[in-house]
């Protein structure tokens, strides 16, 4: 029986984390406040060496040794992100590279915010649904700007992901995805400019919480599922009290989206965000599962999914280099360390 | 080999140093101006001239010998020869080659380099790229320094070589220097200052390396015919024997990296064409851009027995008038370093130890003298092989 | 930068490819138009084993224009699994825990980087794991 979902799965984290005490300290703010608020430790921070594209070759790396599959079966290569290293010059082009899925190949960088990347994927899930492509792979990668002293610069982190789509050796079956788009100028960054401009408290009610609960309950409606029948849900991660207070007003338990909640200590990972909290769960779930999942992205819009886990999940879940890999694996730095880093100091 | 010789007949070397007021073709005009009055030949009969050099200099004249021969109102064939930091030794294998050959019976040699134009940080470390494999290790990040500290500490683990035997090396050479004029640095340094300095690419430490500076060194070539119909010429230096190797560019396609075995093998065929062994070798000029360079150095012409290099020079055994006197001149340490004029610079102290001139830094067994010019890391060696005389035995 | 170089050398910089000989079965990196062992022309592409252990290694503190903004930074000198020694960075790593011996396995990183206009270099590097 040929089912249609994630086939294979990979994330990076950088290793560098900046605590958020560390950068309070540089702006005289009361880190604890900050910390309560927030409910965020640390952030990833990239070494000088990284950048987006380097974020998206490990992560889809990493989805290609857990597949254990021939890359050049790949039809399609998505990456999402709004921190791009080049602005005119494919991503994908160089991830395709990367991994040897050059070739006979469809590939787009996408933007749309923190969203992009499910963007990618629900493109993946269509191709593959037509039959015109094996498999997709939809990458989110993102090394956020936070403007030095702006409440983002405390959760402005940095990370990838990547999952593969298909209909062979499916680790959880895709039971529908449902999307929500409105023009809500809540976030933007203009052509050259280096940092992110944002709309501060707009960014909360109309923007994240209103797209998320509305694409949520759409796909619940759509699919006649309700909360109660997911073992595991997560949403985007901008901080720690969003997705907490987004599962509460959609009727799920503290239980069934803390486990997917990365973000105390690497922070938002803008693209990458949503789908490291699904690489979690998918690395917890067992055999019938359920797995719910919105995106947001500024903008703004939201994509929901509804997926099951099926058999083939304990033959992914050994694979070392997993989010917890690269979670636990950290060196804290300093803020002037953090400012070389970001090319702030040159 | 033919029975016809070749000698050297003349020389002239500027000081080594920051010579900011002159430009590359101006110091090899210089040298080339005083190798000719040097040689009492009239400049006329010099038939060609062969270049080394690595990098002309900032002013992007890949033909410094055009500029040159026009600064000396002479109009001869030139031929610019690179072989990085040996450019000096390979320009004069090639006039060497090239009186050999019978095509000409007088050349010049001209090694120049104009370094103190670069001062912004960075640039001679991509130069020296072009010295290593500029694909597969310069474009990695690796630098010559530290393909030498590499080198140092394959060196330490094997043989137990340690910190104060790498560091007697530039002792000795600082010592030697100070005697020599031409030298960029004429003064001692006390060991402890090499020990106690800020490891730049451990274990090599600040003060370690030679110094890249500006220089011009050149010697004038002739045949045994041109000897003989010359016989009043003052200056009569045979080269006994020439040898040139390679070894493969990156480090990491190497059997050993304890060994150069371009230098072993480029003095195989020098010692083979001159009928010398390395102990009839009274006294050597060898590349010693890093300490670890004059160790490997000292072991590979079989000089000492591989691995031992390191007591030999802690011990004195090649200090001035020791066992073997090695880089009497003060070294590329001391001397300084204009890559493509080094390997004629080291060409330069052979002859005027053999005629006695050098003063306080003169060795008392000048008969046979040798120079070893090294590229990169050893990707290139080559040897030569002087006679004060003709071989005697 | 050069846009004909970094397109030319991407599979040996972004893969570590280069070639073994399907006469004598001699594996060589970086990739040459026929065996060095056997100057066979019978050769076909080989990918590098990922993973390997440092033979020798150093710290650069005064490097090349290009890598400054990277510096301080630790190259070494890498067996891979499969015999075949390249030099790269050992990065994620502090000069002081890193020994000879250690395994690495291959990461993609950014080599160097042209001006604030030009091309980005990625590469190969080596993290300890």
């Amino acid at each position: 029986m040929s089912k249609l979902g994630i086939v294979s799965y990979g994330s990076y984290v950088p290793q560098y984390r900046i605590n958020v005490e560390e950068i309070a300290k540089v702006w005289g703010e009361d880190p604890n406040e900050i910390k309560s608020q927030l409910q965020v430790n640390s952030k990833s921070v990239p070494g000088p060496d990284e950048d987006v594209t380097t974020m998206a070759v490990e992560a889809a790396r990493n989805a290609m040794s857990r597949w254990k599959g021939n890359p050049k079966d790949i039809g399609a290569l998505y990456v999402g992100s709004e921190s791009r290293a080049y602005a005119v010059k494919p991503t994908a082009t160089i991830v395709a590279a990367a991994i040897d899925a050059e070739g006979a190949l469809q590939a787009a960088d996408l933007e749309f915010a923190c969203k992009a990347a499910t963007a990618g994927m629900q493109m993946c899930f269509g191709l593959v649904k037509s039959k015109m492509i094996s498999y997709g792979l939809s990458i989110g990668s993102d090394s956020s700007q936070g403007r030095p002293r702006d409440p983002l610069e405390y959760t402005a982190g940095a990370g990838s992901v990547a999952f593969l789509v298909g209909s062979e050796n499916v680790v959880a079956e895709l039971e529908g995805t449902y999307s929500v788009t409105t023009d809500t100028p809540d976030f933007w960054r203009r052509e050259g400019a280096v940092y992110p401009s944002h709309g501060v408290r707009f960014t909360g009610e109309p923007a994240y919480f209103q797209h998320t609960v509305n694409a949520s309950k759409g796909l619940m409606e759509e699919l006649g599922t309700k909360p109660q029948d997911y073992k595991y849900v997560t949403f985007h991660q901008p901080n720690t009290k969003f997705p907490l207070r987004v599962a509460r007003m959609l009727g799920f338990s503290k239980e069934q989206v803390e486990p997917s909640l990365v973000c105390r200590d690497i922070g938002n990972t803008y693209s990458a965000s949503s789908l490291l909290g699904l690489s979690q769960l998918l690395n917890k779930a067992q055999l019938g599962d359920k797995i719910f999942m919105t995106s947001y992205g500024s903008g703004a819009g939201s994509d929901s999914f509804s997926f099951e886990v099926t058999d083939e999940i304990e033959r992914v879940q050994a694979y070392q280099f997993n989010v917890d890999y690269y979670v636990n694996r950290k060196e804290i730095i300093d803020y002037g360390i953090y400012a070389r880093f970001k090319g702030v100091l040159r | 080999m033919s029975s016809n010789k070749v000698y050297v007949i003349g020389y002239g070397i500027t000081k080594f140093g920051e010579l900011y007021r002159q430009g590359p073709s101006s110091l090899a005009a210089q040298a080339l101006t005083d190798a000719i009055v040097n040689s009492q030949v009239d400049k006329n009969q010099i038939q060609t001239a062969f270049f080394g050099s690595l990098v002309s200099s900032s002013n992007s004249q890949p033909s410094i010998g055009a500029s040159c021969i026009r600064n000396c109102n002479l109009n001869i064939p030139i031929t610019r020869i690179e072989a990085g930091n040996a450019s000096g030794a390979a320009a004069f294998y090639q006039a060497y080659l090239s009186i050999l050959s019978g095509v000409y019976e007088c050349t010049a040699v001209i090694g120049v380099e104009k370094l103190s134009d670069y001062v912004q940080s960075g640039v001679i470390e991509r130069i020296l790229g072009s010295t290593i494999d500029y694909q597969w290790e310069y474009e990695m990040g690796a630098t010559l320094t530290s393909l030498y500290a590499m080198l140092t500490k394959a060196h330490m683990k094997e043989f137990g070589t340690t910190l104060e035997q790498l560091a007697s090396v530039p002792v000795k050479n600082h010592k030697n220097g100070v005697h020599n004029p031409q030298a960029q640095f004429r003064r001692e340094i006390k060991i402890e200052n090499f020990l106690k300095a800020k490891r730049i690419s451990d274990p090599i430490g600040r003060f370690d390396p030679a110094t890249y500076c500006d220089g011009a060194a050149v010697v004038i070539l002739a045949s045994s015919k041109y000897i003989e119909e010359n016989s009043d010429i003052s200056t009569q230096i045979p080269i006994l024997g020439s040898g040139q190797a390679s070894d493969s560019l990156a480090l990491h396609h190497r059997d050993s990296l304890t060994t150069f075995s371009s230098s072993t093998k480029a003095a195989t065929v020098a010692y083979i064409e001159a009928k010398l062994s390395p102990k009839d070798i009274n006294f050597a000029e060898v590349h010693d851009s890093y300490p670890i360079g004059e160790i490997l150095a000292i072991e590979d012409l079989g000089f000492f027995t591989k691995g031992e290099g390191n007591k030999a020079t802690q011990e004195g055994l090649t200090e001035l008038n020791a066992e073997i006197s090695v880089n009497p001149s003060g070294g590329l340490k001391s001397r300084g370093d204009p890559f493509g004029a080094t390997g004629v610079a080291q060409i330069v102290e052979i002859v005027e130890q053999m005629k006695g001139s050098t003063g306080q830094r003169q060795v008392s067994d000048n008969n046979y003298g040798l120079t070893q010019n090294v590229l990169g890391t050893g990707a290139m060696s080559y040897v030569n092989i002087f006679g004060k005389d003709e071989v005697k035995k | 930068m050069e846009p004909p170089k970094i397109w030319r050398e991407r599979r040996e910089r972004y893969l570590g490819i280069g070639n073994k000989c399907l006469d004598c079965n001699e594996k060589s990196f970086p990739r040459t138009d026929y065996c060095l062992k056997c100057s066979s022309k019978n050769i076909e592409e080989y990918k590098l084993s990922k993973t390997g252990k440092i033979l020798q290694f150093t710290q650069v503190t005064q490097p090349a224009q290009e890598h400054i903004f990277y510096s301080p930074f630790i190259i070494g000198l890498i067996e891979l699994d499969d015999g075949i020694q390249v030099t790269g960075q050992i990065v994620d790593y502090n000069y002081d825990d890193v020994k000879e011996g250690m395994k690495v396995r291959m990461t993609f990183r950014i080599l160097s980087i042209d001006n604030e206009e030009g091309l980005i270099k990625y590469g190969y590097k080596f993290v300890p794991y």
